[in-house]
């Protein structure tokens, strides 16, 4: 059987008996062993999948209740917990961290007879563009192993990409499952903030980030928001989404729609002549589709930058303070060292852009900074959110290129932050006002992969994937080259 | 334009408890970044309010004990009974 399938064919040929759970699990592992020593999406790959699989197989053959997945394999970003196994975020502070329970997300896919066939490798601590922020090594780009695959979710998209999974699970702060969706040439969903629990997933800046699912057609990730959704106790930001079912009319079309191009992110000096051209080409499909154009302007987008390092890394400075290496973490020895100092010692096994942040996080909401960083920032997140809900009252959707630039070649930027920060600029708009938004493959310029973006207005997720799926249906995209 | 000195550098590492070896490492990189969030003393944005999340007490969950049912604490790497061990405290 054919990997490069989407969901719903998997779905259907386990059910119509044209491949078994097993089959298609041991090809999937077995696509793993080939490919994923070159690519390393992964940082585990779970043994008892073909067990698992087995285990579906059997309950389908005796005709007994099947979960709405049949077994298809997903991919998990390694800072969301599944009971059992390890949860490292990318980072030698966890290297040996086993999770104690599962995500809500991770529960809900397992009652749905989901396999968790691996977990898959990010920046540390999902802070970062480009995966090399890991502390087990980078991912690579499957259409180019020379280029960065994007991120935090990187791995998350290169499983995806290279077929080594059917669907994954990332997540997405300031843009990390839309840039290495849009670098790996893949669908990507940030989920309206509240819209899926983010009991379990390793906090970062928890007042803006969302689990996202990731997969190669716009149809799989409504399936999969389907089952991840909703209410939860463990996480009081959910929303009752009431059971509303993402797929169904999702090829309603966007005939008559209004669209805006958000004028900041589509033009100007920061953004990549070929990922321009894509997106106006991008702008004729969606008039051929039957939407009103119009170019908008979001005058705060200038300040989204600062606004969102300073949010994050003051959020990453008070979740990362519970990491002192006692109740788990690596081996240090305890002896010499006195309370504080061991803690201080111990955070040595940080990386650099953890790092940064931690001390970025300690500047911005101290006493004589506050006012000048974190205060000001909080205002712009405020005043962004009344711009884009104006906008809404006129507009169904808003569109930008997901990155302003190409993939690049790994180290190119590793020693600028700030150059590798500001290709985060058309995404966290998204994240800071709390609306869904999500990437669209839409060419490849040079073997190198082009994504576009759409946002929606709050809870608007299933018109936003009506949009993604009428501009897929204007594409024809090879998959990545292996 | 914000001077950020190395020494403002090491004062915070230390308050958040992290060695960082040599301030010097981080010392451009992070007063590039503080310079650029100087770029939000541009946005007039002094008549806004400060965004609040609230939650009504009758929206948050039962403050009641749920057992874990797994062993907590045999995935912890240093403890004896019921015990964490860490270092003295000064």
């Amino acid at each position: 059987m054919n990997l490069a399938v989407s969901a719903t064919e998997y779905i259907s040929s386990v059910k119509n008996g044209d491949t078994t759970v097993e089959e298609f699990t041991a090809k999937t592992l077995e696509q793993i062993s080939k490919h994923d020593s070159r690519l390393h999406a992964y940082l585990s790959v779970d043994d008892t999948s073909l067990d698992r699989a087995r285990q579906i197989d059997k309950k389908i053959k005796a005709k007994e209740k099947v979960g709405a997945f049949y077994g298809m394999p997903i991919s998990i970003k390694d800072n969301i917990c599944i009971k059992d196994r390890k949860t490292t975020c990318a980072s030698k502070m966890l290297q040996d961290f086993v999770a104690p329970y599962d995500a809500t997300v991770v529960s809900k896919l397992k009652s749905q007879d989901a396999i968790f066939i691996g977990k898959t490798n990010l920046d540390e601590f999902a802070m970062g563009a480009t995966t090399e922020f890991s502390a087990f090594g980078p991912s690579r780009n499957p259409w180019n192993p020379d280029y960065v695959p994007g991120g935090s979710s990187g791995g998350s998209a290169v499983s995806v990409s290279a077929l080594e999974c059917v669907a994954s699970l990332g997540s997405d702060t300031g843009g990390s499952v839309r840039n290495p969706a849009s670098f790996c040439s893949i669908v990507g969903l940030k989920p309206t903030y509240g819209l899926v629990s983010r009991y379990g997933l390793v906090s970062y800046s928890n007042s803006i980030e969302q689990i996202g699912p990731m997969g190669r057609r716009v149809e799989d990730v409504a399936l999969v928001l389907n089952h991840i959704a909703g209410m939860d106790s463990n996480d009081n930001t959910t929303i009752d989404n009431k059971n509303q079912d993402y797929l169904s009319g999702i090829d309603a079309g966007i005939k008559g729609k209004k669209i805006g191009i958000i004028s900041e992110m589509s033009k100007g000096q920061g953004l990549d002549k070929n990922v321009e051209n894509a997106f106006w080409k991008a702008v004729s499909s969606f008039e051929s589709l039957g939407a009103k154009i119009e170019e908008m302007s979001l005058d705060l987008v200038k300040f989204t930058v600062a606004t969102y390092y300073v949010l994050t890394t003051a959020e990453a400075g008070s979740n990362l303070s519970r990491y002192d290496n006692l109740r788990y973490g690596y081996e240090l020895d305890l002896e010499g060292y006195e309370f504080k100092s061991y803690i201080s010692k111990a955070r040595r096994n940080f990386g650099p852009e953890v790092t940064r942040r931690m001390i970025l996080g300690g500047f911005v909401p101290s006493a004589g900074f506050a006012g000048k960083y974190l205060l000001k920032a909080l205002k712009v997140k405020s005043k962004l959110k009344k711009e884009i809900s104006s906008a809404f009252k006129k507009f169904d959707f808003l569109i930008s290129p997901t990155v302003p630039i190409l993939p690049f070649k790994l180290g190119e930027k590793i020693n600028d932050p700030l150059a590798m920060y500001l290709a985060d600029i058309n995404t966290i708009t998204a994240n800071l006002t709390g609306i869904p938004a999500i990437s669209v493959p839409f060419e490849i310029h040079n073997g190198l992969p082009i994504g576009i973006q759409i946002h929606a207005d709050m809870l608007q997720d299933a018109r936003l994937l009506q949009a993604a799926y009428a501009l897929q249906s204007m594409t024809k995209l090879r998959g990545a080259p292996l | 334009m914000h001077l950020v000195t190395k020494e403002d550098i090491e004062h915070v590492a230390k308050l958040m408890r992290i060695d960082i070896g040599d301030a010097n490492e981080h010392f451009e990189r992070i007063q590039k970044i503080l310079n650029y969030f100087d770029s939000l003393d541009k946005a007039d944005v002094e008549s806004e309010d400060i965004p609040l999340h609230e939650v009504s007490i009758s929206d948050l969950r039962d403050d009641k004990y749920i057992p874990f049912e797994s062993k907590l604490i045999s995935n912890l790497k240093s403890y004896k009974g019921s015990f964490v061990r860490a270092p003295k405290m000064s």
